[in-house]
């Protein structure tokens, strides 16, 4: 029996031959990484230095910091907590990106996520590193473990296959799939799983639509995702990579725990219904039509990515965001803020009553313009849960850019189709 | 975000109560409230912890008790402090169908038993006397029946014997 992309990323990593599902054993990641957050890495950083006595890393270019959160009331408070990771990141030598977009997006901008590679970080949409055939595992606290050690004790995974045909339809974009995955198979429905996605449908997608279908694997009860790495992927790594990789396809007899197959063409709009992402809350847009919304969200290290901005240019070209609706536009990266300016896509946001925020994870989790009671926020967002975006008495409805843009034009839910452009 | 207490290392085997049990895909947040999540103070939480369920609830748990969930418990962005809180009260183990593996592992590096046991949601009720040995993932009900789960693999079992992976680690690490 062969091996899984999974399983081939890890023995690697781990120093051994083949490593199979259900193994326990340490794992040496190529690089561990945090965003400075209170009480996660300016703690570890304190546990490091204090209580395990480590006054210098034998290998700091396997660390890399990003400093991604709250980067938008520039506080007294919060510029604390990003001087204390500049001060630790400066003791270590460990390379530090600051305000360069969400960690999540930055990270492949500068080579990290290659294919084949090995990345862990304490939160787990690092898992979007499976775009580009590499495995990103969040960790949590463990972190410190690899801090400390180099190493992390893992239970090798097993793998759940996904084979993609089609392509996405108008106004239809992978934030629809990874909705439609939990409503068919359950928020658990890859529990402690890898997701992997091969096939036509996985080579024909754009890779920033890869990258917000992986980064979105934990709802789905899965700890990564990847794909098979193709020329796409390929050719993205080669650009910006720092290092020599070692791409890794899985074996035609590898085992899997189930494959399901996914046509992407008949796939619509989904919206998931305020509380979680769980299955039962997963619905049709069209379902939908009528809810008044007053905020929009677009950005996120899932859907804040070009192809997200094309998206809701093409919505929003010549027409206007309904009164009374507020649409944010927060580019993931400045990289990505760049290429919207020069492709003419943020002149039309703007046109159109948008606007467009500095590259950050703040909206997101509502640091930036929390919700106020009593709100509905329509969002590309990863989560939303109460309390997620500000009050806990507001509502947060997750969708897709083009869903998020119409519903932006309509001031009620509606799909990119319900407003003529898609 | 350190927990507020230190916690000992569990017995070999847990005995207690059901304390609640949950259902399916339970975000773990709505212990203390989502308002309440970024507190660390035990004694602050003790106030707020399972108001939403059940208001006798700080005063009847006793140590040793257990709760118990359905299937991918701990489901969302799992924070600490709902734990901090349980712990606090004296639950000494979460059993659930499944846990989302988030929560599993963040509380697991706390040193919390986490034992996934198929069936449990369904064969227990809040008030029934469980006995729990944590190694073997074997719980024993009132009637003597025996579920039996996923056993934690040796590595999981030694974080939990020494009171959780920061401890752990320092013993191993610790220069």
């Amino acid at each position: 029996m062969g091996s899984t992309i999974a399983e081939k990323i890890l023995a690697r990593a781990a120093g051994k031959d083949r490593v199979h599902a259900g193994d326990s054993l340490p794992v040496r990641p190529d690089y561990m990484i945090a965003y400075d957050f209170p009480g996660y890495t300016d703690v570890m950083f304190r546990q490091m230095h204090d209580d395990f006595g480590i006054r210098s890393l034998a290998e700091p270019e396997r660390y890399v910091v990003f400093i991604d959160h709250m980067l938008t009331r520039g506080n007294a408070k919060e510029q604390e907590v990003h001087q204390v990771t500049r001060d630790w990141c400066e003791f270590y030598g460990i390379e530090l990106h600051e305000a360069r977009g969400i960690g999540h997006q930055v990270m492949a901008e500068l080579g990290y996520a290659l294919p084949g590679n090995f990345l862990i970080h304490f939160d787990g949409h690092v898992s979007g590193a499976g775009a580009f055939g590499a495995l990103g595992w969040g960790v949590r606290r463990d972190l410190l473990e690899a801090w400390v050690s180099g190493q992390i004790f893992l239970d090798v995974p097993a793998t759940t296959r996904f084979e993609l045909t089609g392509e996405f339809a108008p106004g239809v974009d992978s934030r629809d799939l990874v909705h439609q995955i939990i409503a068919d198979h359950g928020a658990d429905g890859c529990a402690h799983q890898v997701m992997e996605y091969a096939g036509p449908g996985a080579r024909a997608m754009p890779i920033d639509r890869r990258q917000g279908l992986c980064g979105m694997a934990m709802f789905t009860g899965a700890v990564s995702a990847v794909f098979e790495p193709d020329e796409t992927a390929l050719a993205y790594a080669r650009n910006v990579a720092r290092t020599d990789f070692t791409p890794q396809l899985p074996d035609a007899d590898a085992e899997y725990a189930a494959v399901h197959t996914y046509d992407l063409a008949t796939l619509r709009p989904r919206v998931v219904l305020p509380g979680s992402a769980r299955s039962a809350n997963t619905r049709d847009a069209a379902e939908l039509a009528g809810t008044p919304v007053t905020k929009a969200f677009i950005g996120s290290c899932a859907s804040g990515r070009i192809e997200d901005i094309r998206a809701a240019a093409l919505v929003l070209d010549g027409r206007s965001v309904a009164p009374g609706v507020e649409l944010n536009v927060v580019p993931t990266s400045e990289a990505v803020h760049r290429q919207a300016e020069d492709e003419g896509l943020l002149d039309v946001l703007r046109t159109a009553g948008a606007n467009i925020a500095r590259s950050s994870c703040d909206f997101c989790f509502g640091y930036q313009k929390p919700l106020q009671a009593g709100e509905n926020c329509i969002s590309t967002g990863v989560l939303n849960i109460s309390g997620r975006m500000g009050s806990t008495e507001s509502n947060i409805y997750l969708g897709s850019a083009f869903t998020v843009a119409a519903s932006a034009v309509a001031g009620t839910i509606s799909s990119a189709g319900e407003v003529g452009r898609s | 975000m350190s927990a507020a207490r230190d916690y000992p290392p569990p017995p070999d085997v847990i005995r207690g109560r059901v304390a609640w049990v949950f259902g399916d895909d339970f975000d773990i947040d709505l212990v203390i409230g989502v308002e309440n999540i970024k507190s660390y103070d035990a004694e602050f939480l003790r106030g707020k912890v399972m108001r939403a369920y059940d208001p006798g609830f700080a005063d009847r748990v006793r140590p040793g008790d257990v709760i118990v969930g359905g299937r991918n418990f701990g489901y969302g962005h799992p924070h600490y402090p709902p734990m901090v809180a349980l712990r606090d009260l004296g639950i000494a183990a979460v059993l659930a169908e499944s846990f989302s593996p988030g929560f599993w592992r963040g509380e697991t590096y706390n040193g919390v038993p986490l034992i996934a046991v198929p069936g449990i949601s369904a064969e227990v009720t809040t008030g029934d006397g469980v006995s729990l040995d944590w190694r073997k993932a074997a719980v024993t009900l009132d009637d003597g029946r025996i579920l039996r789960g996923t056993p934690p693999s040796d590595r999981v079992v030694r974080v939990i014997e020494a009171g959780g992976s920061l401890k752990l680690l320092l013993a191993e690490h610790a220069r």
